[in-house]
C-alpha cells in the first residue's frame, strides 16, 4: 500500500496535447475512480502511472517516491487490462505465477501465493485450465488474480468490466469493491461508466478534455457538481439543465418561469440544474407536457416539454398519464442547482 | 460452414473434385510407378498404370551409382540449418519491425522488402565472386548463408512482422508490468504465441532449401558435396542420356520427406496462412 501523488501531469504526442497538467492526491489505500467521456485522457493518465505511457511534464509519485523514469517493474504496480491480457499459452496458475516467477521467487513461494489468490477469487478449480477455456467472468477473476498475488503497492485496472454483459457487470463490480476492502490497497481505477464510479469509489476524479473537472465523494459530485459538465455527466438520468436568465421573480426560461430558493442574490443569465428525481408532481405546480412514459416497477421515468425545453423526471408513483396529457411539476427547491452560463461554474 | 447438399450435388462435387485431383494426383503417381518399372516400359503406349513387372534394383542402383546417402544427409542438415537460421532471423525480424520504434523503421522495411524483386539469377555471379574471395566454393557454406539471409528470410520477415502486428499489444504491456525486458518478452510471449506463423514459415523456408537447384550447380563441385536436385540430374549413361527409373526412383526417395512435412504439418501450415492474411 501506498499513496499517489501526481503533480502538474502533463501528456504529449508531438503538437496534439492530451493532458493539461493533472494534479490528484490519492490517499493510502483508497479506491479512485478516473471517469470521463471517451478521449477524456483516463487511460492515458492510468497508463502513465503504470509506467505504459512517457510523461511529457510533471511528476508521478507512489509511495513518496518519484517514478517517472522507472519501468513498470520497477513501480511495484499490478494492472488489470480492459481485455484481460492473459498470456494464451500458459494455464491459469501459470498466468498467475509468472510475475513471480520472473522476480525470482522460489517454486514453493509461488504455489503458496498462487494457491492464496486463487482462493479468495474462487479460482482453485481452473488453475489448470487456459484461458480459452474460461468464461468472460473467470478470465476477469484470473486478470485480478495476476493482480494480487504478488501483493503490489497500487492496483490500476483499465475499464475491466466493459467487456462483459450488463448483470456480470454487477456481479464482478461487488468482486473487485469486495477485494479492495479485503486487501486495502490503493487502487486506481478507470471507467466511462458513471454507475460504476458511483458505486465502487471513495473519490472519483471527474476528467474532460485532458483536465481534471472535479474530485470528491461520489455523493459529493452528484448533489454539489462544481460544474455544469460534473452536473450534466454524474448522475443516469443526467441532469436537467435549462438555459434561461435569473430574476426577481424566478427563473425566467423561454416558455416557463421556474422558482428559485429564497435568498437567491446572483441576477442573470444562468443555466438552472435539477436532477429528475428532486422533480415533485404537485397540482400547483408548472405545467408539462408528456412526451413519453418509461415505468420501471420501483419508479417511472417521464420525459416531458417543459416550456420549451425538454426535461427527464423520475417518480416513485406509478403514473397513469398518456403522451400528449398536461401533469403538474414542482422543483425541489432545496436541491436546485445555478450555473454560470458562460464559465459553468457553480454558482448556488 | 456446414451446408446440407443434396446426394445428386454431392455426386457432382465429388466427381469434379476428382477430375481436378487428376493433374495433382498423375505426376506423383508416374513417378513412383515408373521408378519400379524395367525403363523400356516407362515409355510403353498406351502407358500402364500398374506397372507389369516391378523391379525394385532400381532402388538399390541410385545408391551404387552416386553417395546418394552422403547427399540426402547434404539436404537434409543444409534445409534444418536454413529452417533454423530462417525462422531466428525472420521472427527477430518481423517482431522489430512490428513493435519497435525507431528512426526510419518503415523505409527500412521497404529496402528490405525490395529484396524480393531482385530475382536470384541477377546476384548469383556477385555471389560466387564474394564466397570465392572468402574461400567457400565447394562449401556448404553458400547454400546455407545465402537463404538465411536473402530472400526467403525477407518472405519470413514479412510473414513475421504481419503477424506480430495482429498480437494484441496489451499482453506485451501486461509482461512488462510482470517484470519482463524486450528480449523476454519476446522469448516467452510473442514467439510461442507465433507457433502458427512459424510453423508456415519453417515449411516455406525448408521447401525453398531443400528444392535450391540453382545456387548448388554454382557453388558445388564434387559429388561428395552435391544436394539432392543436383545429384538427381547425374543419373545418366554414358552417352549422357537419362536412366529414367533411376533417376525417379531417387527423385520418389527426394520426394519423401517434402510430403511427410505437408501430412504432419498441413494443420499448422493452414493456419500460418490464415493468421498472417496471405493466400498460398
Amino acid at each position: 500500500m501506498a499513496p499517489v501523488t501526481l503533480k502538474s501531469v502533463r501528456k504529449a504526442y508531438g503538437d496534439a496535447k492530451v493532458l493539461h497538467g493533472v494534479d490528484i492526491a490519492i490517499a493510502d489505500g483508497e479506491f479512485i475512480v478516473l471517469v470521463g467521456p471517451s478521449g477524456c485522457g483516463k487511460s492515458t493518465l492510468l497508463r502513465m502511472i503504470a509506467g505504459l505511457e512517457v510523461i511529457t511534464d510533471g511528476a508521478v509519485e507512489i509511495g513518496g517516491r518519484v517514478v517517472n523514469d522507472l519501468e513498470p517493474k520497477d513501480r511495484d504496480i499490478a494492472m488489470v487490462f480492459q481485455n484481460y491480457a492473459l498470456y494464451p499459452h500458459m494455464t491459469v496458475a501459470t498466468n498467475m505465477g509468472f510475475s513471480l516467477e520472473h522476480r525470482g521467487a522460489s517454486k514453493a513461494e509461488i504455489a503458496e501465493r498462487v494457491k492464496w489468490a486463487a482462493e479468495i477469487l474462487g479460482l482453485v478449480p481452473l488453475l489448470d485450465r487456459y484461458p480459452r477455456q474460461l468464461s468472460g467472468g473467470q478470465r476477469q477473476r484470473v486478470a485480478m488474480g495476476r493482480a494480487i498475488v504478488r501483493n503490489p503497492q497500487v492496483f490500476l485496472f483499465d475499464e475491466p468490466l466493459s467487456n462483459l454483459d450488463a448483470k456480470l457487470r454487477v456481479v464482478m463490480r461487488g468482486e473487485i469493491k469486495g477485494l479492495h476492502q479485503r486487501l486495502g490497497v490503493t487502487t486506481v481505477y478507470v471507467t466511462h461508466d458513471q454507475v460504476e464510479a458511483m458505486t465502487m469509489a471513495d473519490r472519483i476524479v471527474v476528467m474532460n478534455a485532458g483536465r481534471v473537472e472535479q474530485i470528491g465523494a461520489p455523493l459529493d459530485l452528484y448533489d454539489r457538481p462544481a460544474n455544469l459538465f460534473v452536473a450534466g455527466f454524474i448522475g443516469s438520468p443526467a441532469m436537467n439543465l435549462i438555459g434561461g436568465e435569473i430574476t426577481e421573480q424566478g427563473f425566467v426560461a423561454a416558455g416557463v418561469t421556474l422558482p428559485l430558493p429564497s435568498g437567491t442574490a446572483a441576477r442573470g443569465k444562468a443555466t438552472y440544474g435539477i436532477r429528475p428525481e428532486h422533480l415533485i408532481l404537485a397540482d400547483d405546480g408548472v405545467p408539462a407536457t408528456v412526451t413519453l412514459v418509461e415505468p420501471m416497477g420501483s419508479e417511472t421515468q417521464v420525459t416531458m416539454t417543459l416550456g420549451e425545453h425538454r426535461i427527464i423526471g423520475v417518480f416513485r408513483e406509478r403514473l397513469s398519464a398518456r403522451p400528449g396529457e398536461i401533469i403538474h411539476v414542482r422543483p425541489d427547491l432545496a436541491a436546485i442547482h445555478l450555473f454560470d452560463t458562460e464559465t459553468g461554474a457553480r454558482i448556488g | 460452414m456446414k451446408t446440407d447438399l443434396s446426394p445428386r450435388m454431392k455426386v457432382a462435387l465429388y466427381g469434379l473434385m476428382c477430375v481436378l485431383l487428376i493433374p495433382f494426383v498423375f505426376p506423383t503417381w508416374w513417378m513412383v510407378t515408373s521408378s519400379v518399372k524395367p525403363i523400356s516400359d516407362i515409355f510403353a503406349f498406351p502407358p500402364d498404370l500398374w506397372p507389369r513387372r516391378f523391379d525394385f534394383s532400381t532402388y538399390a542402383q541410385v545408391f551404387e551409382l552416386q553417395p546418394f546417402a552422403r547427399q540426402y544427409w547434404n539436404s537434409a542438415y543444409i534445409a534444418a540449418l536454413v529452417t533454423a537460421g530462417t525462422m531466428l532471423i525472420s521472427s527477430m525480424a518481423g517482431y522489430a519491425f512490428a513493435r519497435i520504434k525507431f528512426p526510419f523503421s518503415n523505409a527500412i522495411f521497404m529496402v528490405v522488402l525490395l529484396g524480393l524483386l531482385i530475382p536470384s539469377e541477377v546476384t548469383i555471379v556477385p555471389l560466387f565472386q564474394m564466397f570465392l574471395k572468402w574461400g567457400m566454393i565447394n562449401t556448404h557454406w553458400p547454400l546455407i548463408l545465402v537463404p538465411i539471409f536473402g530472400a526467403p528470410s525477407v518472405f519470413a520477415t514479412f510473414v513475421m512482422r504481419q503477424f506480430f502486428i495482429a498480437l494484441p499489444v496489451e499482453l506485451e504491456e501486461a509482461a512488462r508490468v510482470d517484470g519482463l525486458g524486450r528480449f523476454k518478452i519476446f522469448w516467452t510471449i510473442a514467439l510461442p504465441l507465433a507457433k502458427p506463423a512459424l510453423g508456415a514459415v519453417a515449411i516455406f523456408t525448408f521447401l525453398h532449401s531443400w528444392n535450391l537447384y540453382l545456387e548448388p550447380i554454382v557453388f558445388l563441385s564434387s559429388t561428395q558435396m552435391f544436394t539432392l536436385p543436383q545429384a538427381l540430374t547425374q543419373f545418366t549413361d554414358a552417352y549422357g542420356g537419362a536412366m529414367w527409373n533411376i533417376q525417379l526412383a531417387a527423385a520418389t526417395m527426394t520426394a519423401i520427406p517434402v510430403l511427410l512435412v505437408f501430412i504432419v504439418a498441413q494443420k499448422q501450415f493452414v493456419e500460418g496462412l490464415a493468421h498472417t492474411g496471405l493466400k498460398g
